[in-house]
């Protein structure tokens, strides 16, 4: 009994192989084109604001969508709905809870999760959005519900956009496996 | 099923699918795909499983059954239908009465057993007593008819009896061959082991 949990943590199976130089190469052009352009539009537009429109969650969506474009979680469905929800719950906890930076922080993470998946929407970033706002300055904290749909919402959007035109132009490559 | 993930997967044919194997097609598939060989071979043997018993559940006795069947009469003699077995190479027949009828079916277990054998009543033991004494064996059965040796009454099934449910039948009873009767019980056709192992290999419906 003992002997078989102890005996799980060794694995059963080996790592998927090594992806070839053209995916990594249009992984590395979607990523750089996907985080160039929000951080292009944060920087000469957006930050002189009180608005915010680049977050480091994206930077953790980037990794799927560019990267890994045929899993489930890195779906249309997925980046979008699994951010939105994450967003709302991060929003929520952090004015629920603020005293309490970090039951805020655990709750508006671990109920992102719970969500995301009750929404079959699971995309990890999610969980940073939510905590990125919960940890947040009072520069994102001032955005209330705005953060939603400003700068995930927005974000998110150009992401997707970016996945859509940059995932489709290689023979090899296409994006999404499924949108809804 | 973690503890069966380092077993490779059967194919038919004999050929076991390794996690090597799905690591070679998963290299030959541009992008990364988010799933570990290990996990892929999981859902491999269980959609394969299902396959399986889809297609039991689907294939019935009609469509596998062999239809020309040879049978015997009730009061056809043992000695003809032991003649008959062995010259059809078939280790049992259907006994079926004059109005088309299933009454039983005999099997070579059933000569066996009636020999007069001493324990096991196996074909080696009847070789060994026949090399031992000048008489073979002593033959208590020898004028008597089918009737007389036939188990009866016969397990029968019906045309639309699935393939899962014979094979069950075939486990339960003990079982290598049951006839297919009509509502009336007159015989259309035989499935034996070897049909529903024919099946199984993708012959489907013959």
């Amino acid at each position: 009994m003992i002997g078989d949990y102890f005996r799980k943590m060794a694995g059963t199976t080996q790592s998927p192989p090594r992806v070839g130089l053209a995916e990594i190469t249009w992984s590395w052009l979607g990523a750089f084109l996907g985080i160039g352009l929000v951080a292009y539009l944060n920087e000469t537009w957006v930050e002189p604001t009180d608005l915010v429109l680049l977050i480091g969650s994206l930077g953790a969506s980037a990794v799927l969508v560019y990267g890994a474009i045929k899993s489930p979680l890195a779906q249309p469905r997925n980046l979008v709905g699994g951010h939105l929800i994450s967003a709302l719950v991060g929003v929520t906890a952090y004015k629920l809870l603020s005293p309490y930076p970090w039951l805020a922080g655990a709750l508006a993470v671990a109920t992102s999760i719970a969500l995301m998946h009750a929404t079959r929407t699971l995309h990890p970033p999610g969980g940073a959005t939510a905590l990125i706002f919960v940890m947040g300055s009072p520069k994102l904290h001032n955005l209330g519900y705005l953060y939603v749909i400003m700068p995930v919402g927005a974000g998110v959007i150009l992401m997707l956009l970016v996945a859509l035109l940059v995932n489709n132009l290689s023979h090899r490559r296409r994006y999404p496996e499924f949108w809804w | 099923m973690p503890e069966n993930r380092k077993d490779g997967v059967k194919l038919p044919g004999g050929v076991e699918l390794q996690d090597e194997d799905i690591y070679e097609a998963m290299k030959s598939i541009p992008g990364y795909l988010d799933i570990t060989p290990g996990d892929f071979k999981e859902v491999y043997q269980l959609a394969y499983r299902h396959a399986l018993e889809r297609l039991s559940r689907d294939v019935t006795a009609r469509e596998i059954m062999t239809r020309e069947v040879v049978v015997v009469r009730p009061d056809t003699p043992l000695a003809e239908v032991a003649e008959i077995m062995g010259m059809q190479g078939i280790s049992g027949v259907p006994v079926v009465d004059p109005s088309g009828q299933v009454v039983g079916v005999i099997s070579a277990k059933d000569f066996l057993i009636h020999l007069g054998l001493a324990e096991p009543k196996n074909f080696m033991i009847l070789v060994a007593s026949c090399l031992k004494s000048q008489a073979c064996v002593t033959l208590p059965i020898k004028q008597r008819e089918a009737a007389d040796l036939m188990s009866s009454p016969a397990v029968t099934v019906g045309p639309e009896t699935s393939v899962k449910e014979i094979a069950a039948i075939f486990t339960a009873k003990g079982l290598n061959r049951v006839p297919v009767t009509d509502p009336e019980g007159r015989l259309l056709g035989l499935v034996s082991r070897a049909d529903i192992v024919k099946a199984a290999m993708g012959g489907g419906a013959k």
